[in-house]
């Protein structure tokens, strides 16, 4: 156990003052931006709906770009400077630094849920919303879900990532994969099993009528793919990591 | 008996069907600063590599600290400090910082890094990004992580490459003081002979994969033994009156060299060609070097001594060629 946290330890480390922490903050600006401008009036359902107005551009592209350059930023530097060579000869488990860079990748993720959270609540107090209307159960399912649906592709990306030297190869696999998203939502059948995907249907599920396609699933079923994915992803990524020659 | 800090048994690692590593036997004692040499390419980096756990061997087994590395290399690594390769670092921090990120994982006091630090001789430039580092100093902090677990057993490969001639001087220096002052053994590889004749204790040769030669540097230098050049008027002739004396030269470019001779046959080998009214104009002894003999075994370059020696055949397995001429 006490190795475990040393090498997340080491992770927080080789973070270093680098700017990726920003793209945290990118996200919720722009989406606040798009929430100011956004036509939803005080009233009924009004923090609700200016969730689902900032969640479009936040769930369907930024969460997904994130996890992918999230993971292939903690593969970057050891990639680049032969560090794979020197933290495997290092007493420590394979499995303990893989998991570690996970966790990190996790961490980022969670911090941008929570920016984005904290943008709704700004967005909608400076609209005048009631803050006692706000529907925390509501919020906190959509929140938390929205994480959760983001691990599978962070374990995806990950493995891809550390597979990969190159570190603009997993980036450009998660964008050729992300864009389509839009499209790919429409889908009732296909949609789940698309990790890209997963934060939006389960972020953006309006209720009754207004939903369609991938959006009409129940977040049950859909939070055992999630599962079930993660699962996959991340054990895969471990099996390889743990055999990976350097 | 002494105590082998590390002991491998048949390792053999394949590559596309050609071994890189085969059947290699490493016995490297404690206190040794070992050398192992090779041309490049012989295999001595994923020896390396198979050592600490970072490749996994075809076959054969890996004791270290006599324990096996298949079943207990973490503990293991807690007692190894390594270099392969080329420096690890990551370019974005400086020294501290990089060397912090191993200190956790093996979790030694903060003044570690210090120490380290001023050991490699780096504690002016602690502070500055490690991107902007002469490959110099990235190697110096190389070996400073790899001390930092104050481990027992140090495995550096190639920990001169690419420095300047202080530079090289300065990490021998370092390597040499290991043993003495820390009691720490040392495996160090490297292409140049030179290099680990001035620091080793013991080698161990490999080429194309197969260790060839596996001594302390005394016998090594044994090995290489001695000749004694004639030139004289006439050679040819000069050979038989040589074979009536029970002498077996060999002719070389008008001279007869002799091996393994003594002095009493030399001196009546000279007086019975002074009879025989030859002309003398050298007797002259010569040291094989070390670099003659280290090109006779593994095979590279043309030197003297290898296109001489008739017993290294190109086709002729190279250890058995060492062996024939260490036999005569």
């Amino acid at each position: 156990m006490t190795t475990w946290i040393a090498a997340l330890r080491s992770e927080r480390i080789k973070l270093g003052r680098s700017q990726i922490m920003l793209l945290t903050i990118i996200d919720p600006v722009l989406c606040a931006g798009v929430g100011l401008l956004s036509t939803v009036d005080n009233g009924e359902g009004a923090w609700f709906g200016l969730l689902l107005v900032m969640t479009l551009l936040h769930a369907m592209f930024f969460l997904p770009m994130m996890a992918g350059i999230f993971s292939a930023f903690v593969c970057r530097y050891e990639h680049a400077g032969g560090g794979w060579k020197q933290m495997m000869s290092l007493p420590v488990s394979r499995s303990a630094l893989y998991l570690s860079k996970l966790l990190v990748v996790t961490g980022a993720l969670a911090l941008s849920q929570l920016l984005f959270f904290a943008a709704v609540l700004g967005v909608g107090l400076l609209k005048g919303f009631d803050l006692s209307q706000v529907p925390w159960n509501l919020f906190a399912v959509r929140m938390l879900g929205g994480f959760a649906a983001c691990l599978p592709l962070a374990a995806l990306q990950l493995f891809v990532s550390a597979m990969w030297s190159s570190f603009a190869a997993p980036l450009v696999l998660n964008m050729i994969f992300t864009v389509p998203n839009i499209l790919v939502a429409n889908s009732a059948d296909f949609a789940p099993y698309y990790p890209w995907v997963q934060p939006m249907l389960v972020m953006m599920q309006a209720g009754g009528e207004y939903d369609f396609g991938g959006f009409t699933l129940p977040l049950l079923n859909l939070m055992i793919t999630v599962g079930g994915s993660f699962a996959v992803f991340a054990a895969a990524g471990l099996a390889y990591f743990g055999r990976k020659p350097v | 008996m002494t105590e082998m800090m590390i002991e491998t048994r048949n390792l053999t690692k394949k590559y596309r069907g050609t071994r890189a590593v085969d059947a290699l036997n490493l016995a490297i004692p404690r206190g040794e600063i070992y050398g192992f040499l090779g041309p490049n390419g012989a295999g001595k980096t994923t020896t390396i590599r198979m050592l600490l756990g970072l490749i996994k061997p075809d076959s054969g087994v890996v004791q270290i600290f006599g324990q096996d590395l298949r079943k207990d290399r973490l503990r293991i690594l807690r007692r190894v400090g390594s270099l392969v390769e080329y420096p690890s670092y990551y370019g974005h921090l400086n020294a501290i910082e990089n060397l912090e990120t191993s200190r956790r994982i093996l979790n030694v006091p903060k003044s570690r890094i210090d120490e380290v630090l001023h050991t490699v001789g780096l504690t002016k430039d602690a502070k500055r990004h490690v991107k902007g580092y002469s490959l110099g100093m990235k190697q110096r902090l190389g070996i400073a992580s790899a001390l930092l677990g104050s481990p027992e057993l140090l495995i550096l490969d190639e920990p001169t490459n690419g420095l300047d001639p202080s530079g090289i001087l300065e990490i021998r220096e370092l390597i040499k003081r290991m043993p003495q002052e820390q009691g720490i053994t040392v495996l160090v590889s490297s292409h140049l002979l030179s290099e680990v004749e001035q620091m080793a204790s013991s080698v161990g040769i490999v080429n194309q994969g197969r260790m060839i030669f596996q001594d302390t540097i005394p016998n090594l230098q044994r090995k290489a033994g001695s000749e004694i050049h004639i030139a004289l008027s006439d050679a040819e002739t000069a050979m038989i009156t040589a074979r009536e004396l029970g002498c077996f030269p060999r002719l070389d470019q008008g001279k007869l060299v002799f091996k393994g001779i003594d002095n009493d046959q030399i001196a009546r080998l000279v007086t019975a060609l002074v009879d025989a009214r030859h002309s003398i104009y050298r007797v002259e002894e010569r040291r094989k070097s070390l670099e003659d003999l280290f090109l006779t075994m593994t095979g590279g370059g043309s030197s003297d001594a290898a296109s001489a020696d008739d017993t290294i055949a190109s086709g002729a397995p190279r250890a058995a060629g060492l062996r024939r001429e260490a036999a005569q």
